[in-house]
């Protein structure tokens, strides 16, 4: 437990200068957008900026955490200058993964969510004196969304930490590219199966009778129930077992990075 | 093989005292071998010296035997723990100074509240003895000192982490002068007999009278481990103004004012304290089969 504190301890060091700068890049460009927007606001007329922090919000809290946690181990397990460091570190392999593993999963949300409130905190009294634009500070649990993007955090960040581990240089560019890949292909796949299945339907000339006939009532319910276990299975599969596969994927890469030599 | 015996049982959980036991190894970066059933034993308490030429693979060798790099074939063993495993236990017993690294941008008390709590004897105020010595700033940013002053920063920190073993990588390299003779006196004063040092260094000059036994990497192999004392024990060195016979001279060296020649020691017979940079040469010469040596 200790070096696990004192690994995430490192982490938060050595990224220090780089997550403030981040931090700060956040709070200049959401008051530079509620500026321009309560600019015109006042003097075109129109009605003074609500949703900036709201709009802007996944954009960072996404992207910008998929690109942060696409960077975590270039430098300790990719960088031959930086390797050393990483190698001797007397921490298991595990408490490596995990302290990189909790930044970008736990901390990275929680802070960019806490940022934006502060933002938005500093930025909405500044607006009021000086346009008179109404308070609107950054609700996150507003319109139960908080939930929803956090899931979809969870899951896709565990691809790009998986990418990260994965990846031995342009870790962002080549994730995104290869889950370009496996789209393409699953895509591939469910129009091949798509094509098996309902062969008779594909070479039917009655295909627009049979589509009707599902939407007879006697047929309707048990296609909906079919359908509502399917999304379970899906839902299922997209938020459980796909993240952990990629979390254990991404451990396992990370126990073999280090039990190969770095050369 | 090394002079000092401990016989105590060691609290990291080794039988006797040898610290590092390479048997058989052999090692290839891709298409170059580099190493073939190299045998290495380094015994606990001792500050061994680790010569040989460019290329000879000094670096690799403290790289596999800190886990760092993975042998071919054969077997290593530090403190009889296998140190491809890397266990944390193991790993908190090691310092590694590599030659070259990079140091995060931050102060070096950062540095020191960042890693210490991973070494479990870290000596925080031994630390801040070592870097008084080495005049180290301890509030300036590693990422703007130079080689040296990070070289200290790192010294300062290994020597005060109680590690059982470290391995020093050229640390003398980018030292200035004063620093080079304060680095003998501090890495001195740190030894105990728990603890084993194994630098690695071209400037034999700068760790004269501090590196003793010697092991001297030659063509893949482990060509010398042994003390000065041992050498000088059975051979002799003088200076002579006339040019020696090859039957008698085991090594000769034109220097000036005359030749520099080592030749068995007989009774009674006295001579020049044999000095590293002559050793290494004559061990390297007679590796080669070339008794006489350089003229």
């Amino acid at each position: 437990m200790n070096r696990l504190l004192a690994l995430l301890k490192r982490e938060w060091k050595t990224g220090q200068k780089d997550y403030s700068t981040y931090g700060l890049v956040i709070v200049l460009l959401l008051f530079a957008f509620e500026t321009m927007q309560s600019l015109v606001a006042r003097y075109a007329g129109s009605s003074f900026p609500m949703e900036v922090y709201s709009e802007m919000f996944p954009g960072f809290l996404l992207l910008g955490g998929f690109i942060t946690t696409s960077l975590l181990f270039s430098e300790d397990m990719f960088s031959k200058d930086a390797q050393h460091t990483w190698l001797m570190l007397p921490a298991t392999n595990l408490e490596k993964f995990v302290s990189k593993a909790l930044i970008s999963t736990l901390v990275y949300p929680i802070a960019v969510t806490l940022l934006f409130f502060l933002a938005s905190v500093i930025t909405e009294p500044i607006q009021l004196l000086i346009f008179g634009s109404p308070i609107g500070l950054f609700n996150p649990f507003k319109d139960n969304e908080l939930g929803s993007l956090l899931a979809q955090y969870w899951v896709w960040n565990s691809v790009f930490l998986l990418g990260a581990t994965f990846f031995r240089k342009a870790h962002f560019v080549k994730t995104v590219l290869a889950v370009g890949v496996v789209f393409l292909g699953l895509g591939a796949l469910a129009l091949l199966f798509t094509r098996i299945v309902f062969a008779i339907k594909f070479g039917s000339s009655l295909q627009m009778f049979d589509s009707f006939m599902y939407f007879d009532s006697r047929y309707l319910q048990d296609s909906l129930t079919a359908l509502k276990v399917f999304s379970g299975i899906t839902k299922v599969f997209y938020y459980a077992v796909l993240p952990v596969f990629c979390l254990v994927t991404a451990y396992f890469r990370v126990e073999e990075v280090q039990a190969t030599d770095a050369v | 093989m090394a002079s000092q015996e401990v016989s105590v049982s060691s609290e990291y959980g080794i039988e006797g005292d040898v610290v590092v036991r390479m048997t058989d190894i052999s090692f290839a970066y891709q298409s170059k071998k580099l190493f073939s059933n190299l045998d290495l034993e380094i015994r606990r308490g001792n500050i061994y010296g680790l010569l040989g030429k460019n290329g000879a693979g000094k670096t690799t060798l403290l790289k596999l035997l800190s886990g760092q790099l993975f042998v071919q074939g054969g077997s290593v063993e530090v403190f009889a723990q296998n140190p491809q495993k890397r266990t944390p236990s193991l790993l908190q017993e090691i310092f590694y100074l590599p030659e070259e690294f990079p140091l995060p941008k931050m102060k070096a008390t950062e540095y020191l509240a960042m890693l210490s709590p991973f070494y479990p004897r870290f000596d925080h105020t031994m630390f801040g003895v070592y870097c008084k010595d080495f005049d180290v700033d301890l509030n300036q940013r590693l990422d703007q000192m130079s080689l040296g002053q990070k070289k200290k920063v790192l010294l300062s920190f290994g020597l005060a982490s109680n590690t059982a073993l470290l391995i020093l990588d050229e640390p003398t390299n980018g030292l200035d002068i004063p620093s080079k003779r304060q680095f003998r006196q501090t890495v001195a004063s740190a030894m105990t007999e728990n603890r084993t040092f194994i630098i690695s260094t071209h400037q034999v000059r700068d760790m004269e009278n501090l590196i003793d036994p010697i092991i001297i990497l030659h063509d893949g192999s482990v060509i010398f481990n042994d003390t000065v004392a041992s050498v000088s024990d059975k051979y002799v060195l003088n200076l002579t103004t006339s040019e020696p016979s090859k039957e008698h001279a085991l090594y000769t060296e034109k220097v000036l004012g005359g030749w520099m020649v080592l030749s068995e020691r007989g009774e009674g017979s006295e001579g020049q304290p044999l000095d590293l940079e002559t050793l290494f040469n004559v061990v390297i010469q007679t590796s080669k089969g070339t008794m006489g040596g350089v003229r």
